[in-house]
Parts: structure tokens; C-alpha cells; sequence
């Protein structure tokens, strides 16, 4: 595998993997009855 | 940011509209501190604040409210506040009421609840340069007297007039300790309160205080007893039993408070408060004209065309500059990657190419806020509330759905947990379900991007203004029908008054609107350096890869005689059509043929139902893609009026048709195409049903109108 292929693959496995986090962190978020909004907040809800 | 003395808290208290946030910015600058209180989406704004001699206090601007009656997640957090109920925040070391000088008993009655915390107490009369305008003298000495030697204040914070007054005062406060004048109870209903503290202290082995036993006695809300822990099997007939007790004095319970409230009120502005000669009224003149039956709701459509019209016109030169910058990052990058076609490619048509295109719209959006501030500032937003609110009601929806689906206009998130505020849960559930209609931002770069490139070239900058008003007015022609079906037919919701304040017409402040447009522009270019920019690479990915060198061998043999920029060209184009993006768009395109869309749209549309504005950053990876990474002058817009049906009875037909334009931005306005708005529509609604059944039905909408719209337009065009 050439150096370019390396650099290339490493970038989207790091941006696919950042994304899915990102996804994941939500969907705790709202599991534990968080903020399901884009914002980043950590803010939980009263239900 | 230096730091508060001693660890002093002092909060900020006012009714809605006294000017209590300018008077917080003009207390702490722009040294603040916005986070969120713990267990509600309320927004704990804090700021270190000079009391002018070199003491700093902390100072926290609470929710705007008019009673510490409890109704509403805002109301419940002023009150925690207060009483120091807070997880991880301490109880202020006191409170500064701020108090429209206009309207001294209305806005004392806020005042008098919070003297029964027993806290040390500030009053600002604010707004005093109006009162003084229109004639009213207030002698804030005897004011000061008749309230128990607390300080008063005269400021205008928007002018910034008394500001100092305000410091010192607040200084004072903490140091004398001076507590408010309080209430006295008629004694049947001080008896009927001593009950309930003492029984509720018995049940809950936790001292009650005067102002939680106030609470418990003439709130309808639980809200207090929850927090106590004091069961409705436990308070029902301690409550009963002392509300027959007010009840048998002559009270009616639920009206009591502020009865006996404002009865201690006027005696102690009697002389407080002498009017002479003013120019009274100046708003209700202006009012008459712009809250006209019929000449209000032209006067807005008017000024609405003007604003969209402006956000064009005054983003045109900044969009360019940036473009301009798109452009030279591109040359600068990809000459030196020459050797490394797939790196260059990633770099320059990917990530710079994706990310650029959704920048261009920075300056869009900045204007677009500003207005928005200027608009909400100068005190039109609640008159447009006010001409609006006629089309609501006649579709059945609470009036109090206003305010939601005004604020869907910004985002459906925060308008989805602002329907919290109606009281009726089926009015609630409507309102949720037709938020997401409302044209949000999100909509706006689509919009944008197809009026700048089709409508405004093609038929001049007047139109691209009326197709922008008429995309905004999309989704609330679907929203009235909508929501007149599920309150009338399906929900059967019962019409409730609505009341709003207007507040009075004032030149917006420009560091206020200025600060509040530099926050949304951060928020804009952190989401462009963040999501737009990881899915920009997936998007590059899937349109890069695979590569099969059989196809350069294929191209070249089927064209022999032709150039080698021919050649390269076509060869680009066969790249993106083979590779992943291209076959799955391929393979989903017939269900969007009928709206006019190509493979490559269809892409845009499919990968931006996670964000709406994905679409832009997508058609500029996949449009920059196919035309090369030399091609770096080839900007989005001319790469998208380039484009032609290369197959099938359309082709050589360009693809951005008049018919197609509008139907992508029909199917934007209607299509729910937001994750996290579906996922806080299933949290709000407290199910998944809700939140699919409006998924399945906008996105079946948005196609039969984006359907109609092409077969329409294409037939008269």
C-alpha cells in the first residue's frame, strides 16, 4: 500500500469515526433523556 | 475574564420586555458565560459584574417572568433560583428587580412575590427615559421609604443611563442587607398558611418556608409539593381544608395572592407616581397603521420582501470575496500535489470544494440574523406574532402555538421544547407536529444557492426575493390545512384565549444585535468546520472511489480522434458515474425522476436527510469531482447551469430547469429532512409514533408537491 492510500484512508477513517461517535453520543444522550438537538449540549431534559 | 469577590451571586429579576438583557449586557459587557441549568433546556446566562469599587459580584439574567407562580420550565427555574434550589448553584446574595417605570404596579407585583424569599433587594426602574417622555415624575426617595429603605434606582440600560446608579446601589444592597417591605396577610389566610408549612414540614421532615407555603397554598401547579416531596395522598386535604379557609374570608383561593399583593401595592404608590404633559402613545400610533386589519398584513409581506431582497443584494459582494478565497486556497493547495492525484482530489474538491460552498453562505447569514435581531429588538417580531396569529387561530391551533412555530422559523429544535409552554397536551402534540413545516434556517443555504444560480440570473433579483418568500410560505400553507385536520378532525383541541404583550417600539441597540449575529455566524462556521467538513469527505469518498483503470482504456479507445482535455474530461465524468455514489444514486434516481432530479441530486437529496444543508457542501463535491481538480475558477453555480441530461429523452436539456429548480426547493421546504428534529419530535410527543408518522407524511408530501411542481412548470415552460 503507497504512502498516498495511507494518508487518504487514514482521514476518512478518522472523519467516519468522529461522525459515528458523534451519532452514538447523541443517541445516549437521548436514551438518558438528554437534549436530542444538534447543539452539543449536554442538557438533560425534565420529563 | 477576571473573576467575582468572594464567590457573590446576584441575580437579575424582571417581567418580560423591562429591557433586563440590556441591562445585564450593559452591567457585565460581553465578559458572560451561557450555559444551561441542570434538568431543563433553560439557558443560565451569567457574567462577572463591577460594583464600581472594585468588588465583583457574579451576575445571572434569569427567565423573563411575570408571577412566581410556577407554570412554565422557565418560571420553575427563576424560582429554584431564588430559593437556592439549584443543584450546584448557591442562593443570590441578592436581587436586582428590574421594573418598567411605565408600568410600576404591574411589574411591583413580581417585586412583592420576591420580597417573600427574603433575599436583599434592588429596584431598577428601567426604561425611565420613556416614562419621562411621556410625563410621568417618580420620587424614588419615598419609593425607596415605602418599600423598607431599599434602593431604587432610575436607569434607561439601552441608553446607557444609570448604570453606575445601578452598581453602587447593588453594592449597597449586599452590604446593609435591606430586605423589601412584605406583604401582610389577612389573618384567616395567615393562618391557612401556617397550616400548610407546619403540616407539610411534619410530612416531608423538611423546614417549609413562608414563600414555599405560599406556593403550595395558591398554586394549581404541584411543582413546589413535587420538589418536596410532599404526596398528593399527603397534601389534598391540608390544601383543601386551608383553601375552604381563604375561601370562607372572602378570597377566592386561585385569586387571593395577587389580591392582597396589589392591595399593598397601591398604598404604597400612592404619591409615588405624578403624570404631567408627555407625548404618550407614540407606539399605539404606529401601532394603528402596522396591526391594521388589512393594511397590516401588506405592510409586513412588504417588509418581509425587503428584508430577503436585502439579505441578496448586501451578501452579493461578501459572498464573492469568499469565493475568491475558495478559489486561491484551491490553487494554492493542489499545484504541489501534482504527484498524488487522489490526495489532491481529496484536498481540493473534497474538503476545500465541500466546505467552501457552505461558507459562501456566511455572509447570508449573517445578514439574515442581523434583520432578525433588528426585527425582534426593534419590537416588530411580536406585532408580526400578533398579524399572524389570526391565520392560527382559524386553523384550531392554540394560540399559544404562535410563538413555536415563529421560532421554527430559526430551528425546529428549540420550537419543538417551546411547545412545552401550552398547557394542552392535544394542542401541544399539534403544534409539534407542524413545527417542522416552519422554513428553517437550515433550508435557507438550499434556497439560496438555487435562487442566486436560476431564479435571480435568469428572471433578476426581484424574483429571486418573491420565490424566497414564496419557499418560507410553502410549508405554512401545508402547515394551516394540516393542523386544521388533526386539531378539528383527529384531536378535537379546544380554541383557549391567547394573550400578548406588545412591547413598545425602540431603536435596536447595535451591540445587542451585533453580539447575537456573531454568535449564530460562530455556530454556522463551527458546524462548517465540524460536520459539513466530516461528511464532505464521506460524500468525497463514495464519489471518488472505486477506480477502475479499465475505464481510462475504455474512453480512450471509444475516442480516439478527440482532444486530451475531451478526453480527461469525459473520463472524470465516467469516474464519478461508476463509482459508489454514483451506481446507489443511479439505482435510486427513478423514484426521483418525476420531480426532474438526476443521479446527482438525488445524491444531494439522500445524503442530507441526516441536515438539510448537506445538500450544498454534497453538490459541490460531486459537480467539483466530475469537472477535475484543475479546475479551481469552476464555481458550483456555473458547474450547476453547465449541467445537461447526457441520456434518455431529456437529453441535452439542461437539468436545471425552471421546473426542476422549484421542485428541489418545494421538496426542501416540505421534506423532513433533519435527524434531531425527528428524534426531539419522538422525546416531546413521548413515542416514536408521532415522530414517524410526521416523517412518512412531510416526505410523501414533499414528493407529490415537488412531483406536481416539475410536471407543472415543465409543461408551461
Amino acid at each position: 500500500m503507497n504512502f498516498e492510500a495511507v494518508i487518504v484512508g487514514a482521514i476518512i477513517g478518522v472523519a467516519a469515526g468522529w461522525l459515528i461517535r458523534r451519532w452514538l453520543a447523541a443517541a445516549r444522550r437521548r436514551k438518558e433523556g438528554g437534549c436530542a438537538g444538534d447543539c452539543g449540549c449536554a442538557t438533560k431534559l425534565k420529563k | 475574564m477576571s473573576t467575582p469577590d468572594a464567590g457573590l451571586l446576584v441575580a437579575l429579576v424582571g417581567n418580560p420586555n423591562t429591557g433586563k438583557s440590556t441591562l445585564f449586557n450593559a452591567l457585565t459587557g460581553l465578559r458572560q458565560r451561557v450555559g444551561n441549568y441542570p434538568g431543563v433546556t433553560v439557558a443560565r446566562k451569567s457574567g462577572t459584574c463591577d460594583l464600581g469599587d472594585g468588588q465583583k459580584v457574579e451576575l445571572v439574567d434569569l427567565p423573563g417572568l411575570y408571577s412566581l407562580a410556577a407554570a412554565s420550565p422557565d418560571e420553575q427555574v427563576v424560582i429554584d433560583a431564588l430559593s437556592g434550589n439549584i443543584a450546584g448553584d448557591r442562593r443570590p446574595d441578592a436581587v436586582v428587580l428590574v421594573v418598567d417605570s411605565t408600568n410600576l404596579l404591574r411589574n411591583l407585583f413580581l417585586a412583592s412575590q420576591v420580597a417573600e424569599l427574603g433575599r436583599p433587594v434592588v429596584i431598577v426602574l428601567n426604561q425611565a427615559d420613556v416614562a419621562k417622555e411621556q410625563g410621568l415624575r417618580i420620587d424614588t426617595e419615598l419609593l425607596s421609604r415605602r418599600l423598607g429603605g431599599v434602593p431604587v434606582v432610575l436607569s434607561s440600560a439601552w441608553k446607557g443611563e444609570g448604570i453606575l446608579d445601578v452598581r453602587r446601589a447593588i453594592a449597597r444592597a449586599i452590604a446593609q442587607q435591606t430586605q423589601m417591605k412584605r406583604v401582610t396577610w389577612p389573618t384567616n389566610i395567615a393562618a391557612a398558611l401556617a397550616d400548610v408549612a407546619t403540616v407539610a414540614a411534619a410530612d416531608t421532615g423538611k423546614p417549609i418556608s413562608e414563600a414555599e407555603a405560599q406556593r403550595l397554598l395558591f398554586d394549581t401547579n404541584p411543582s413546589t409539593a413535587d420538589r418536596l416531596g410532599w404526596t398528593l395522598a399527603q397534601r389534598e386535604k391540608t390544601l383543601r381544608t386551608a383553601r375552604d379557609r381563604v375561601r370562607n374570608s372572602g378570597y377566592n383561593p386561585m385569586a387571593a395572592e395577587p389580591l392582597v399583593h396589589y392591595a399593598h401595592l397601591r398604598l404604597i404608590l400612592e404619591g409615588v407616581v405624578t403624570e404631567g404633559a408627555g407625548k404618550a402613545g407614540r407606539s399605539a400610533a404606529v401601532d394603528r397603521l402596522l396591526l391594521h386589519r388589512f393594511l397590516g398584513p401588506v405592510l409586513f409581506l412588504g417588509i418581509m420582501l425587503g428584508f430577503f431582497g436585502s439579505v441578496f443584494w448586501l451578501a452579493k459582494f461578501p459572498m464573492e470575496w469568499i469565493q475568491a478565497g475558495v478559489d486561491w486556497t484551491k490553487t494554492i493547495v493542489a499545484p504541489p500535489l501534482d504527484a498524488y492525484p487522489m490526495l489532491q482530489s481529496l484536498l481540493a474538491d473534497g474538503i476545500i470544494g465541500g466546505v467552501g460552498a457552505f461558507l459562501v453562505f456566511l455572509p447570508q447569514i449573517l445578514i439574515l440574523f442581523l434583520f432578525i435581531g433588528i426585527l425582534e429588538d426593534s419590537g416588530y417580531m411580536a406585532r408580526a406574532a400578533f398579524i399572524m396569529d389570526r391565520l392560527f387561530s382559524w386553523c384550531g391551533l392554540n394560540g399559544k402555538s404562535f410563538v413555536p412555530l415563529l421560532s421554527g422559523f430559526a430551528c425546529a429544535i428549540p420550537s419543538l421544547l417551546s411547545t412545552r409552554t401550552i398547557e394542552d397536551p392535544k394542542a401541544r402534540l399539534a403544534t409539534a407536529f407542524v413545527v417542522p413545516f416552519m422554513s428553517c434556517s437550515a433550508r435557507f443555504p438550499v434556497y439560496a444557492l438555487m435562487c442566486a444560480a436560476f431564479i435571480g440570473p435568469t428572471y433578476g433579483a426581484g424574483w429571486q426575493s418573491v420565490v424566497m418568500i414564496g419557499m418560507h410560505c410553502v410549508g405554512l400553507l401545508f402547515a394551516v390545512p394540516t393542523a386544521f385536520v388533526l386539531t378539528r378532525l383527529v384531536l378535537k383541541v379546544k380554541p383557549q384565549p391567547f394573550v400578548l404583550e406588545l412591547p413598545r417600539y425602540q431603536m435596536p441597540k447595535p451591540r445587542d444585535v451585533i453580539w447575537r449575529m456573531w454568535q449564530n455566524a460562530a455556530e454556522f462556521v463551527s458546524k462548517a468546520g465540524t460536520v459539513i467538513f466530516a461528511i464532505t469527505i464521506i460524500v468525497w469518498a463514495l464519489s471518488y472511489f472505486p477506480r477502475d483503470a479499465s475505464v481510462a482504456e475504455r474512453i480512450k479507445a471509444a475516442n480516439p480522434s478527440a482532444t486530451e482535455e475531451v478526453v480527461k474530461s469525459k473520463l472524470q465524468a465516467a469516474y464519478v458515474e461508476q463509482s459508489y455514489m454514483g451506481r446507489f444514486g443511479k439505482a435510486v434516481q427513478p423514484i426521483f425522476d418525476p420531480l426532474g432530479f438526476d443521479w446527482k441530486i438525488t445524491v444531494g437529496v439522500l445524503a442530507s436527510f441526516p441536515a438539510r444543508e448537506v445538500i450544498v457542501s454534497t453538490l459541490g463535491v460531486t459537480y467539483s469531482v466530475g469537472e477535475g481538480a484543475e479546475a479551481d475558477s469552476q464555481h458550483l453555480r456555473q458547474a450547476m447551469q453547465d449541467a445537461k441530461w447526457s441520456e434518455g429523452p431529456r437529453a441535452g436539456t439542461p437539468i436545471f430547469s425552471l421546473a426542476a429548480v422549484l421542485a428541489l426547493m418545494v421538496f426542501f421546504a416540505l421534506c423532513s429532512q433533519c435527524g434531531p428534529t425527528i428524534a426531539t419530535l419522538a422525546q416531546e410527543t413521548g413515542g416514536w409514533k408521532w415522530a414517524a408518522g410526521s416523517f412518512v407524511y412531510m416526505t410523501a408530501l414533499a414528493w407529490l408537491a415537488g412531483t406536481a411542481v416539475y410536471q407543472v412548470v415543465i409543461r408551461l415552460t
